[in-house]
């Protein structure tokens, strides 16, 4: 089985375990958090950067997808939904302890597309994720989306409540401290 | 994650570990929180209204019916992929083959209560009112059709434990169908 069909089996699992959830199986939920708890925690830890405020939000994660499941559409990725539910949950308690940032000035400079993010020479896993732990939150932010999750500028965007240009404003600030802390240029 | 990765070097952010998991364990708080929700999930066994009995049965089916259609998925999954086919569920005698659902199944409880409703089950079917009785042999019939695909399925992939899983809680909704009738037939009333 190649791994393609083993996710798509997974996949198939997962659809059949969200109608169980939807019937009020929380034994099915359970299954669920369980497959993806790791990924959303990864996620609110890096965007929190505290692992009691970050346990806080993955809780609650899961509480409100519970509460929404009707609202998803099983063609739809469950990963992305959950992290999107993470990332309003995320930011709305970062907006109710009044931790926003302002978004940067004279930086809407477009950022280049570059999908991989790589170093120009290897660096320990530690060491970078100080680097980004140190980062603005803005551009933290962006950069955990696009570059650690995978998601497009487009879908960063959206789940951040900002426009695409000041997503890609974000990453390219990103990508400037993060050369200049790790001292390693980041094609 | 690449070599270097897993040594804690790497050479693209792409490489950090997407997931990480929480110190504590924080299904508990959640299933707390939505354990009122969950209440309304008909599961308990003891006697209720004629319209909540109602919505249990529905929801049964549903969960039954859901059983039918995870199955069918996966089997129509499996038969694509062109796998050779596994030798069918032997029940206890099939080595390792579904060791949660053998264990229920072989419960002497289980089997008591089992037989016990099955034997009463055509005159009480018989007794409930003809919508009653339409509802209950369809509930039946899925819940049945269902114990029959996942076995199928396990027979496939005995060490699966989601379908074991599927199978036991396939048992479980068979048997609360089973007392719900027994319950609306002593009470003198359909379902």
């Amino acid at each position: 089985m190649t791994l393609a069909q083993v996710e798509s089996s997974r996949i198939d699992w997962e659809g059949a375990l969200v109608e169980r959830a939807r019937a009020g199986d929380t034994r099915a939920f359970e299954r669920l958090y369980r497959e993806h708890a790791g990924r959303v925690y990864g996620l609110c830890l890096r965007m929190t950067r505290e692992p009691h405020l970050a346990e806080d939000c993955t809780q609650e994660t899961f509480i409100n997808a519970w509460r929404a499941l009707a609202q998803f559409e099983t063609r739809s990725s469950l990963g992305t939904w959950l992290h999107r539910i993470a990332v309003n949950v995320t930011l709305g308690k970062r907006r109710k302890a009044g931790r926003e940032e302002p978004l940067p000035e004279g930086e809407i400079e477009e950022e280049g597309f570059e999908p991989h993010w790589t170093l120009e020479t290897p660096v320990e896993v530690r060491e970078i994720e100080d680097a980004i732990g140190a980062l603005p939150t803005g551009a933290r932010d962006a950069l955990v989306l696009h570059a650690l999750y995978g998601y497009s500028h487009t879908e960063a965007a959206q789940m951040l409540g900002l426009a695409e240009g000041t997503c890609k404003a974000q990453l390219h600030r990103a990508r400037k401290l993060l050369r200049e802390r790790l001292n390693v240029e980041v094609g | 994650m690449t070599e270097q990765g897993r040594k804690g070097v790497i050479r693209s952010l792409g490489e950090l570990p997407q997931g990480i998991e929480p110190e504590a364990d924080l299904w508990p708080q959640i299933e707390a929180q939505i354990a009122g929700r969950a209440q309304a999930a008909p599961a308990e066994t003891t006697p209720v209204s004629r319209a909540a009995s109602g919505t249990r049965l529905r929801w049964l089916a549903a969960a039954a019916m859901v059983g039918c259609v995870a199955v069918g998925v996966w089997i129509g999954h499996s038969a694509s992929l062109g796998g050779a086919a596994a030798p069918p569920l032997a029940g206890a005698g099939h080595p390792g083959a579904g060791a949660l659902q053998t264990a229920w199944v072989a419960d002497p409880r289980y089997q008591r209560q089992h037989a016990e409703l099955m034997r009463s089950l055509g005159d009480q079917v018989a007794a409930l009112p003809p919508a009653s009785r339409a509802k209950v042999m369809a509930s039946l019939t899925t819940i049945r059709e269902a114990k029959h695909n996942l076995e199928e399925a396990l027979g496939k992939d005995p060490g699966n434990a989601l379908l074991q899983e599927l199978l036991v809680n396939t048992y479980q909704d068979e048997m609360r169908v089973l007392t719900d009738v027994r319950e609306a037939s002593d009470a003198g009333k359909g379902i």
